[in-house]
């Protein structure tokens, strides 16, 4: 897909520089998290017309459905959409590069001043605080589906609750594989909720279209 | 030490996981088993990762940089770019069959398992994170700003800093 004539090689390359300087500065701006890179990363659709909204919102949530960080799965697309393989190349790391980097750095200087106690202290705040944003994802993750689950009713809410706190004690317990664990626990939801189809108020295959 | 199980150890982790610390519970496993990495490699890569721009899956480079220095940093983040090339095939794949009920039901079992196995490392990790009632204080603060999307996760960390530093450090 996407032939290039022999005359646009000269375009293609400016097009692929500026692509390039564009991803960069999304990466240097994107301090504090995941969540300022998506954003700037949105931003940049509409700036610079990668790809429409509604493209853009469609390759999130299918992001969301394939392996590794969602976000680089969203560079990927764009970068594929916009100059093939070339793109996603440029753009992954355009992205990556000054966030891979300084990440290193940071962590290089952390190991040299981690045994300093004033940095100790600091990070003794710091450590509880990363716990507190691990539960905070998750607590985000889950309260969606929970919304869903109490509408399909008591029991299929009930086996969401067991699941997740089946996986969470089976991970804890440091003995099951977590690939093991995933792939039981989606065998065993076909099973469960194929089970309990006929206690589910008139929801599922009723939406309209 | 081989690099090469490293390698797959880091790439397992990404195949496998869906963004953010979903490769957590495979490395949490795979290397604390051989000895590679300590729990205190592992706190200390998510906080830096946390702090440090980009995604937060990126954590795994400094975990890459604590376990193996400059060259365990470039596998852990080769580890994290080819997953994400894959992407582009099994989306349309998966566009194919996502309506089919067994394909809803099983990816609804895969998210509740994600979400257990998160629960389930966090509570590892805190063993060494957390050590009184203070941390369980910052730990439940952290969460209520956090939740509130009010405040930037990089000054909510700034702040749990300088409360450590006030609270430990003085």
């Amino acid at each position: 897909m996407g032939q290039m004539q022999p005359e646009k090689n000269t375009y293609r390359k400016r097009g692929l520089l500026t692509l390039f300087f564009r991803w960069l500065s999304i990466g240097i701006q994107s301090f504090g998290g995941g969540s300022a890179t998506f954003f700037l990363i949105n931003q940049a659709c509409i700036k610079f017309g990668w790809i429409t909204e509604e493209e853009f919102l469609n390759a999130w949530a299918l992001a969301q459905l394939t392996p590794g960080i969602n976000l680089i799965k969203l560079t990927v697309f764009i970068g594929n959409r916009l100059h093939g393989w070339r793109g996603v190349l440029t753009s992954l790391t355009g992205l990556l590069i000054p966030s891979a980097l300084v990440t290193l750095l940071m962590t290089a200087f952390y190991s040299q001043v981690q045994s300093i106690a004033s940095v100790k202290a600091v990070m003794r705040g710091i450590l509880p605080a990363t716990i507190g944003m691990a539960l905070a994802m998750t607590i985000r993750m889950l309260s969606p589906i929970l919304k869903i689950a109490i509408k399909e009713g008591r029991y299929r809410f009930g086996i969401h609750i067991a699941l997740v706190v089946i996986t969470t004690i089976a991970m804890a317990a440091e003995m099951v594989s977590p690939l093991l664990i995933m792939l039981l626990t989606g065998a065993v939801s076909i099973l469960l909720f194929q089970l309990t189809v006929g206690s589910v108020p008139q929801l599922e295959g009723d939406q309209p279209g | 030490m081989n690099i090469w199980t490293y390698f797959w150890i880091f790439l397992k982790g990404s195949l496998f996981s869906f963004g953010g610390l979903g490769n957590l519970p495979f490395l949490h496993q795979d290397l604390l088993l051989r000895g590679w990495a300590s729990e205190a490699d592992f706190i200390n890569a998510i906080a830096v990762g946390q702090l440090s721009p980009g995604p937060s899956g990126l954590w795994s480079i400094s975990l890459g940089y604590l376990t193996l220095g400059w060259l365990g940093g470039v596998l852990a983040l080769l580890a994290l770019t080819i997953p994400p090339l894959l992407s582009l095939g099994v989306n349309s794949f998966y566009q194919k069959i996502e309506r089919k009920k067994p394909v809803k039901y099983f990816s609804r079992g895969l998210m509740l398992a994600v979400i257990g196995l998160s629960l389930g490392v966090t509570w590892s990790l805190s063993k060494t994170a957390i050590t009184g009632w203070k941390d369980i204080l910052i730990v439940i603060t952290t969460i209520g700003l956090a939740l509130s999307q009010r405040v930037p996760v990089i000054v909510i960390l700034l702040l749990a800093g300088l409360v450590g530093y006030l609270i430990y450090g003085i």
